[in-house]
């Protein structure tokens, strides 16, 4: 353990990226994710219309490739090899902060697993072009159903606690208060994500809209 | 009657090389005894409790009064200063094991210089020496002389760095202790002088981005350091140094 003799900042300025990217584009995504899909909870037309409309953005294939293969890639790459360089130790020492930095490195890695899944069967195999009915039919399935349930909470709580970190490892929070403060609202984020996500995955499960309501 | 005793099991090596083996112990209990008094007991009576001779077991220890930082080991699986491990407060059997994260010596005495070398590498110190009289420097307001006052307590026992996951084979992250000292010294109006250099050495591999907030060095600092508000006070220095030096120029 020593800091190298060598002056390259090459490590701090990727450590930085893929802190950032977790949590813009990669983050904000998921937020616009789980906008876009909560019209599940709506009717079919909406959730029909709606994906239409972002299937037919202009410059798709580069917004595609700049804003979500490309972070997400390297995000789940390199933080593979950060996974790498860390060693659990939270059977002997069992703080909360501990427990938070194992789940942090086994969510990312079935986060990872799952989204690379779900873009391969809902994204490549449709050839880009899915609607309510497509997902629907996978969602059927009860494996797809687990999957997706497990892999959304995992997503989401590694957001939410990838965000207590950011805010501790970007000289945000920086008093104890103010990093307690962080993390309750991580675990907020992560409550809500998971909420929504399983309300849409369920929605479509049962073909249930119960903000149907909404529709004149 | 019988002298009311308890063992103590020691994890030895005579040399890093060597195979581990464990020896045991039984040692007559004293009120107020701690693990440092085990130690020396062993080194009176070097026989294991089935009776075979030993050697006395290998340590550091100097202050006994938890300044110095010299007698790190693990005790019962967690790192802790040996001369504050008070026997009455143990679990038995007492369970002493060297620290892992550095290289070994003998029995429970490692060798803890990588800890001074990164503290020479990111410049822990104060110039205050010139070819002339520098005079005075300037005043440093009571509540940085306060915040200050708590992280000067470091005895770079080496805890932080033991229980940290950061800390591996895999991984050349300098430790919480570290870090900590360049807060401290980036606080003195004095030592803010070379803020940047000390904020480049840890801007490099095993620099600061290396921690990734498992928060473990704050529950076993001895001196009670707030180590995880240090690594993100420097987080910060090291992002705008950072960001100044590459829009501005150094």
């Amino acid at each position: 353990m020593s800091v190298a003799a060598t002056d390259s900042k090459t490590s701090y300025l990727l450590d930085k990226l893929q802190s950032l990217s977790g949590v813009i584009p990669i983050g904000a995504f998921l937020a616009e994710h789980f906008w876009s899909n909560s019209y599940a909870l709506v009717s079919v037309g909406k959730y029909n219309d709606v994906s239409r409309e972002l299937q037919q953005i202009p410059w798709r294939i580069f917004v595609e490739t700049c804003v979500l293969f490309i972070p997400i890639l390297f995000h789940g790459l390199y933080g593979i090899y950060i996974w790498w360089t860390g060693k659990s130790n939270a059977i002997g020492h069992p703080w909360m902060a501990n427990w938070l930095y194992v789940l942090q490195r086994w969510t990312g890695i079935i986060a990872f697993v799952f989204i690379g899944w779900h873009l391969y069967t809902e994204r490549f195999l449709g050839h880009g072009v899915t609607s309510y009915a497509d997902v629907q039919r996978s969602l059927l399935n009860p494996w797809y159903l687990t999957f997706y349930i497990v892999g959304i909470t995992c997503a989401s709580f590694h957001l939410g606690n990838g965000l207590w970190n950011f805010a501790c490892k970007w000289g945000i929070a920086v008093s104890v208060p103010a990093q307690r403060a962080a993390g309750w609202f991580g675990a907020a984020v992560a409550v809500a994500f998971t909420f929504i996500g399983v309300a849409i995955v369920l929605a479509l499960h049962y073909g249930a809209f119960p903000m149907g309501s909404y529709v004149q | 009657m019988a002298d009311k005793t308890f063992i103590v099991k020691i994890k030895r090596q005579q040399r890093p090389d060597e195979a581990v083996r464990w020896e045991e112990y039984e040692l007559r209990y004293r009120p107020h005894m701690n693990v440092i008094i085990c130690l020396r007991d062993i080194a009176e009576k070097p026989f294991t409790r089935s009776g075979s001779e030993s050697t006395p077991v290998s340590y550091e220890a100097n202050c006994l009064e938890e300044i110095c930082g010299a007698c790190a080991m693990i005790v019962n699986g967690k790192p802790r200063q040996a001369c504050t491990a008070l026997v009455d407060d143990l679990e038995k059997p007492i369970r002493l094991e060297p620290l892992t994260k550095f290289p070994l010596i003998r029995d429970l005495q490692v060798d803890r210089s990588s800890m001074f070398e990164n503290l020479k590498r990111t410049k822990c110190w104060i110039p205050i020496d010139g070819t002339y009289d520098l005079g005075p420097g300037p005043r440093m307001s009571p509540e940085t002389q306060e915040v200050g006052y708590a992280l000067s307590q470091c005895i770079t026992c080496g805890n932080c760095l033991e229980i940290c996951p950061k800390v591996n084979e895999h991984s050349n992250f300098v430790g919480a202790a570290i870090v900590s000292q360049v807060r401290l010294f980036n606080m003195h109006p004095t030592g803010a002088m070379h803020a940047g250099p000390r904020l480049e050495a840890l801007m490099g591999p095993g620099g600061i981005e290396d921690c990734d907030n498992a928060q473990n060095c704050v529950k076993v600092c001895p001196k009670g350091i707030p180590l995880t508000e240090s690594l993100a006070a420097v987080n910060g220095q090291v992002l705008v140094h950072a960001v100044k030096s590459f829009f501005r120029g150094s």
